[in-house]
């Protein structure tokens, strides 16, 4: 077998672990080495991963020190971005990581930073950037089809993800709630696609929490006003029954016209059983793939990056004043001088 | 079955040709007479819809028609109050398009008149008055899905000048030439204050609760040529505690679009979502000699049932179900927006 250039290493194997380990198999050039956990989780994943030829550690040293593996793929909760990024940055790895950057801006600075220093490569996982609808809408703004974007809406749902409950993500101070973690995607989509930086946020969540059991803020809608004098709203939710499938919703309209997408009722399949009823979608080639095989071509090939660190640097910030606006009840201006996640 | 004498005064508003259709296909209404001070728009109207009457002058249609019972009002939004105020000085009953006024001192007015003199004024929020925010109505006071939480809505339209010039002037559309903020050479009367005030009724009505603050955001014009804005996003909270927002934009390129723009709620509770999307009951249609695609809308004759209700709170002396009052809470969010705007912060209500 010819020699694979990309050793992988996967840490955290939680959903989002799990999904990046199948799209990294499906990657010539790669081989999953190893795979980081904590020892309490590495015997109930002992089975999956030894199917990609891999091999569970649970001491993360043990993966700066191997020098076979020159991929990191970070895909621990939020809060524990920073200290894993830059440890494997400084260990001369190439680093991919789960969005969000981070849960403040310092922590993001730091890893921007230790990726400067580093010459090695740096990707956040903003996937939404490699879904075929909004990378279409992308392509038919940048074509010049909507003329100048003036005002955008962004509906991103779901119930709460249920393995996740009892976990980090439903802690307010650990993933930063809905608007940073979920609304997050729509807040990079949108710089995107405006091609423009965020002057002001103003946003409200509610007090209450709909998701029994959790401080996250569980429901959160933004307005969004950009420098060249467009405008969005965003409605990012957890706090949805689980009958509802996970659902986004896109619109832009521009001095020439507009675009939008539904994936509520835009779907080539639908299945309903005595339990459930769903709409599908099918997607021409599963962007969590697409996202990976980028990464490994900019390792590879150095070809652009699609999503810089700055620019998750950027979402993030939109996000936090976002969240800090919901606190204070003001519209908050960026720069964000002041950061607040209680 | 009591029989009523209607008359409608003026065509200018997009909305009046199907008030006035509606005059003709009810039985118990004799549609007696037209004003308009456009007398060949007038004199068209009069004769598409057979109305027996058409007069230039205002006071002698109340002269010559004593016996009105009550008048539909669908001038320039500027001119409501003056022709309101004529209307129920003559004690006819009245219901007025929205917004039932640009200005708060005059929406008081006309309430207290209305009221001094034991008359029904109604506001035309035709929402109210289509089966599925009834029956979304019904479900959310019935607790289908517990406590309402936060509200997301959509009042989008085609920017209605090129049928209707004045909706863009600030004089008729508002009433006055208010720049929208310091710097900016737009003026107030654009779609805030066309759309806003649907999406800000139904939620009142929903929550039976009245809005605490409000904050907004204009966008550069979609359309260069305005003098008035064509977009913008509403937040409101309530003082039950519900979050809200409204987007209020002009943002369907007229002509183009298959349909006018939409009236959409979307309700998350404390147990469950109420969805609504009252224009989704469409045929759609194409033909070659369109060039495009049509959305020919078969839902619910909301302007039928809002005249129909109108008159029976008129027999039975009830309060109409969109009341002058409702128009006035509607005209101060409406005109919060734009404060919130000047201002650059969120306006708490009411306003002084």
């Amino acid at each position: 077998m010819q020699e694979r250039p990309l050793k992988v290493a996967i840490v955290g194997f939680g959903f989002m672990g799990q999904t990046h380990a199948a799209a990294w198999a499906r990657i010539p050039e790669a081989q999953i080495k190893a795979v980081f956990e904590v020892p309490a989780r590495a015997p109930q994943i002992r089975h999956m991963v030894s199917e990609y030829g891999a091999k569970v550690v649970t001491n993360y040293e043990e993966i700066l020190e191997d020098e076979e593996v020159n991929v990191v793929d970070v895909c621990l909760p939020t809060f524990l971005h920073r200290e894993y990024v830059v440890k494997a940055l400084k260990a001369g790895k190439h680093v991919l990581c789960e969005k969000p950057i981070a849960l403040h801006l310092w922590e993001a600075r730091e890893m921007i930073d230790a990726w400067k220093s580093s010459g090695k490569k740096f990707m956040i996982a903003h996937v939404v950037r490699f879904f075929p609808e909004y990378k279409r809408a992308k392509e038919l703004v940048d074509s010049g089809a909507l003329g100048e974007p003036r005002i955008a809406r962004t509906y991103r749902y779901s119930a709460f993800p249920p393995w996740s409950v009892k976990g980090w993500f439903g802690v307010q101070r650990l993933s930063g709630g809905v608007l940073v973690d979920l609304a997050i995607h729509d807040m990079d989509f949108l710089r995107w696609i405006f091609n423009d930086e965020v002057a002001r946020v103003y946003a409200l969540s509610p007090e209450r929490r709909v998701v029994k059991g959790i401080t996250a803020q569980d429901h959160g809608i933004a307005l969004l006003k950009f420098k060249k004098g467009g405008i969005a709203y965003v409605m990012a939710s957890w706090a949805y029954p689980k009958t509802v499938p996970f659902s986004t919703y896109f619109e832009l309209v521009g001095t020439g016209g507009i675009l939008q997408f539904d994936n509520r009722s835009t779907a080539p399949l639908r299945l309903g059983t005595s339990e459930q009823y769903s709409t599908i979608q099918t997607y021409p080639e599963d962007p969590y793939y697409l996202e990976i095989r980028h990464f490994a071509d900019h390792i590879l090939k150095d070809v652009e990056l699609m999503v810089t660190p700055e620019d998750a640097y950027k979402a993030l910030e939109i996000s936090l004043a976002a969240v800090k606006s919901s606190l204070i009840g003001e519209p908050v201006s960026l720069p964000l001088k002041e950061e607040v996640i209680p | 079955m009591r029989k009523f004498k209607a008359a409608l005064l003026s065509f200018a508003h997009v909305h009046a040709p199907s008030y006035a259709r509606v005059l003709k296909e009810l039985p118990n209404v004799d549609f007696v007479a037209i004003w308009d001070d456009n007398e060949e728009r007038g004199k068209a109207f009069q004769k598409r819809y057979s109305v027996e009457r058409y007069y230039s002058d205002l006071e002698r249609l109340f002269a010559e028609n004593r016996d009105l019972d009550f008048v539909i009002v669908t001038s320039e939004n500027a001119r409501h109050y003056e022709y309101v105020k004529i209307a129920l000085e003559h004690d006819v009953h009245v219901l007025c398009e929205k917004p039932l006024t640009t200005n708060l001192g005059h929406a008081d007015e006309l309430v207290s008149i209305a009221r001094r003199r034991g008359l029904k004024l109604g506001t035309c929020f035709v929402m109210r008055f289509h089966s599925a925010t009834i029956q979304a109505y019904n479900m959310l006071r019935g607790g289908d899905i517990g406590l309402p939480i936060s509200i997301t809505t959509t009042n989008h339209g085609t920017c209605p000048y090129k049928a209707a010039h004045w909706f863009v002037e600030p004089e008729l559309s508002y009433g006055a030439r208010v720049n929208l903020r310091e710097g900016d050479p737009r003026y107030r009367g654009g779609s805030i204050t066309d759309h806003t005030v649907h999406c800000a009724d139904l939620l009142r009505w929903f929550l039976g609760s009245e809005v605490e603050e409000v904050y907004a955001e204009v966008g550069a014009n979609i359309r260069s040529d305005l003098e008035v804005e064509d977009n913008a996003l509403v937040m409101l909270k309530f003082r039950n505690g519900v979050q809200a927002s409204i987007d209020c934009s002009w943002s369907r390129p007229e002509g183009v679009y298959p349909t006018w723009g939409d009236v959409n709620l979307y309700i998350v509770g404390s147990n469950g979502v109420i969805e609504i999307e009252a224009f989704n009951q469409n045929v759609h249609l194409a033909t070659w000699k369109m060039k495009r695609l049509v959305y020919s809308y078969w839902g619910p004759d909301v302007d039928k049932v809002m005249i129909t209700q109108f008159m029976k709170a008129i027999e039975e002396d009830s309060e109409p179900k969109a009341s002058g009052w409702d128009g006035r809470q509607a005209t101060e969010i409406m005109l919060a927006a734009y404060r919130s705007i000047k201002e650059g912060r969120p306006v708490k209500l009411p306003l002084l």
